[in-house]
């Protein structure tokens, strides 16, 4: 399993990496992390490479290595990565541009999984989507910053857009309490299967609890949830979890996202809508992400391998 | 782009029979262009050598460890520098000496954010609005006087221009700092251990060598010959001169100044003012003044202050989204035209579009200087928003009482 954790250096940045951290230490997964550094217009990309040589001689880390760093302390306390502190001097020399237009540093981890930090420039919705893409990751790790309403437009957007439009999986954290409480949302569709597949391992490598919901949007259609919810559980069997079945009536996002209260992150399948209905209606996994208060697994089967079958 | 419009216009004025191809070669490489090329190779020379280390010790050595005084000192020295050697340099320069006193106040910067914004901000915007300060702080200035000179037959020297467009840069630096320090009220206030550790690391790289004072040397020539005799041999031929006397003394060697110097930008400015001569002589610039007059009509504005309040509002405006070169490229025939139909003082005109061109307190992305601080990665775009809005207000006003005041009295 490859995931990519992505910093900005803030704080709800640096929860997102040491959930991130213990899950990836759990799933015993190779681990990126990536910072986006603001775009720099071309005419001044002269005097800016100035301005970073001159950084190096008053020994100063060039902008965004700082965060790197400190993500890679983050790692190194969960006891992800276990080598020996490096020199400042050392970290910017080993940064290397390669192909990709990223600068990436690889550090070995505890367990021979790898650790790479790498650095991009751009706006970060677009270079989060395509490292993710060239690096062909299975689960993109995000944190948001876990307002709700208006501020979310501005400050939450990156979260809510990546997770919108990456190919693979995708885990908004924010407001990290734990991760003993699972809430696996479930819809039937087949991409809510594969969510049902993937939390039953995560949980049971994490040593989770796990809760089933399925929501019924009306009161006619509890007996068919109720079967849902049965089905899951029996996938869950299958790898050893043991899970707690509910069912509730009512619009799924709200549903969820009040069940959600009691537990610590909500695994779900993302939408099989169409793009123009997920316009005007908006999609349930993302109603989930912007207005629910807990960290969001929203699982996707890689684009390419789908294509064969067909959405639900 | 920008590159293709310059080529474009090169070859559309010889296709469209607007000129000859040799007078329109030689509006591409004036004597104006000369001077931005020799400029910019200056600068690229000056930030080659550890100069920003010795102006760190020296800024905070004046000012002391009060945080409100190191802003100031920051404003005030980032816009002596860029006055002379353009915005771009001098944010390149200063941009570590920002974050050094931010890294050695405290380890996390997240702990004093307001701290860091203020500092770096002062260097962007001190940077920023000292650009208009002296004709070598920047290519549009340099444009200007070509426009001057090419179509009023004006000839503003390099001494005259100082005396006109430096005091906006003394009113503006003071309330830059007060405004940044009371916007972005510092966590920290006594940057003491920054101090003593940026002494401390100063110290380290030993004295002054030869070379550095070379430079300095070189450099105080070049401005001196600017202020005497370029009237008679051309602020171009004078730049180049210090570019010469740079490379021979091998403080500079042409790799450097090849890499370093972004070509681009020169075929980009040969462009402008060629443009605007065009403008000029084919009678666009009259008659686009002609019809803005005229439409300002009904508002009762027809000359003097009230005008010049207008045209400076429109620059800001165009200078907010776009370049302030090309700001200044295309504005600058047309305020010049208005100025010369409705009385106004030709000169006020140019200046208060050069001048406002600058104000460019909003956004990230309009000014070089901005930009190459925003690059550091310590600022977010609503950063530049906060202080902004107040100091395009204030500067606004400044540049007005300036016009009224000051330059009516050395009669323009």
């Amino acid at each position: 399993m490859k995931v990519l954790m992505c910093t900005d250096g803030e704080d709800f940045a640096e929860d997102a990496i040491r959930f991130g951290g213990r899950l990836a230490k759990a799933m015993n997964a190779d681990v990126s992390i990536l910072h986006v550094r603001p775009p720099i217009s071309p005419r001044n990309r002269v005097q800016l490479t100035t301005a970073r040589k001159k950084l190096g001689e008053w020994n100063l880390e060039i902008p965004g290595v700082d965060s790197l760093i400190r993500a890679k302390e983050i790692l190194t306390e969960i006891g992800l990565t276990k080598t020996a502190p490096l020199k400042e001097e050392k970290v910017s020399r080993a940064f290397r541009v390669d192909v990709h237009g990223a600068t990436e540093l690889h550090l070995i981890g505890l367990r021979g999984e790898m650790v790479r930090l790498r650095l991009r420039e751009g706006h970060p919705v677009n270079e989060i989507l395509e490292e993710a893409d060239f690096g062909d990751y299975d689960l993109v790790i995000i944190g948001s910053r876990g307002h709700k309403g208006y501020s979310t437009h501005f400050v939450g957007s990156t979260a809510l857009r990546v997770s919108d439009l990456a190919a693979c999986s995708v885990l908004i954290a924010k407001n990290i309490k734990a991760e003993n409480a699972f809430l696996l949302c479930t819809d039937g569709s087949r991409l809510a299967e594969r969510a049902e597949i993937i939390g039953a391992e995560i949980a049971q490598k994490m040593g989770a609890k796990m809760t089933i919901l399925s929501v019924a949007e009306e009161e006619n259609d509890k007996e068919e949830a109720m079967q849902l919810t049965r089905r899951a559980d029996m996938i869950l069997s299958q790898s050893g979890v043991n899970a707690e079945q509910k069912t509730r009536v009512g619009r799924p996002s709200e549903e969820i996202i009040d069940e959600a209260k009691d537990h610590d992150i909500v695994v779900m399948g993302a939408s099989g809508s169409s793009a123009v209905k997920k316009f005007f209606l908006g999609s349930t996994p993302l109603k989930v992400i912007e207005y629910g208060e807990c960290p969001v697994l929203v699982i996707r089967e890689k684009r390419g391998k789908i294509s064969l079958q067909g959405t639900n | 782009m920008i590159i293709r419009v310059a080529l474009f216009i090169a070859i559309s004025e010889v296709l469209l029979g607007l000129a000859k191809p040799g007078i329109v070669a030689q509006s591409f490489m004036s004597d104006s262009v000369f001077f931005i090329m020799g400029s910019l190779m200056i600068a690229t020379a000056l930030v080659k050598q550890n100069l920003d280390k010795r102006i760190a010790l020296a800024i905070v050595s004046i000012t002391g460890p009060r945080a409100d005084r190191i802003i100031l000192g920051l404003v005030v020295v980032s816009g002596l520098l860029a006055s002379f050697i353009g915005e771009h340099t001098v944010a390149a320069m200063m941009m570590p000496v920002g974050v050094a006193l931010i890294k050695y106040t405290h380890a996390d910067w997240r702990k004093i954010r307001n701290l860091s914004i203020a500092i770096l901000l002062s260097i962007a915007y001190g940077a920023m609005i000292a650009g208009a300060g002296t004709p070598s702080g920047g290519a549009r200035n340099a444009i200007m006087l070509a426009y001057w000179q090419e179509m009023f037959d004006l000839r503003i020297s390099y001494f005259e221009w100082i005396t006109l467009a430096y005091p906006m840069l003394l009113i503006s630096a003071p309330i830059i700092a007060f405004t940044l320090y009371r916007t972005f009220k510092p966590e920290v206030t006594d940057l003491s251990p920054a101090v003593v550790a940026l002494k401390e690391k100063v110290a380290k790289s030993g004295k002054m060598s030869q070379k550095e004072w070379l430079t300095i040397l070189i450099f105080l020539s070049t401005v001196l010959m600017w202020m005497t005799i370029s009237d008679t041999i051309g602020l171009g031929i004078t730049a180049l001169i210090g570019v010469l006397l740079f490379l021979t003394m091998g403080i500079v060697k042409w790799e450097d100044l090849n890499n370093n110097v972004n070509w681009g930008t020169i075929l980009i400015y040969g462009g402008a003012i060629s443009l605007g001569i065009m403008m000029k002589r084919t009678g666009v610039a009259e008659w686009l003044s002609h019809s803005f007059l005229t439409w300002l009509e009904p508002t009762g504005i027809r000359s003097g202050l009230p005008l010049l309040a207008v045209m400076s509002f429109i620059t800001i405006l165009m200078a907010t989204v776009m370049s302030s070169g090309a700001t200044v490229g295309i504005l600058g025939p047309i305020t010049l035209n208005i100025a010369s139909l409705s009385g106004t003082s030709i000169i006020a005109a140019g200046f208060i579009t050069v001048i406002s061109s600058s104000f460019c307190f909003l956004t990230a992305v309009a000014s070089p200087a901005c930009n190459i601080i925003y690059g550091s990665g310590y600022l977010k775009k609503s950063d530049f928003l906060k202080a902004g809005w107040k100091l395009i207000l204030l500067s606004f006003i400044v540049i007005q009482l300036i016009a009224a005041g000051y330059w009516r009295l050395l009669g323009h």
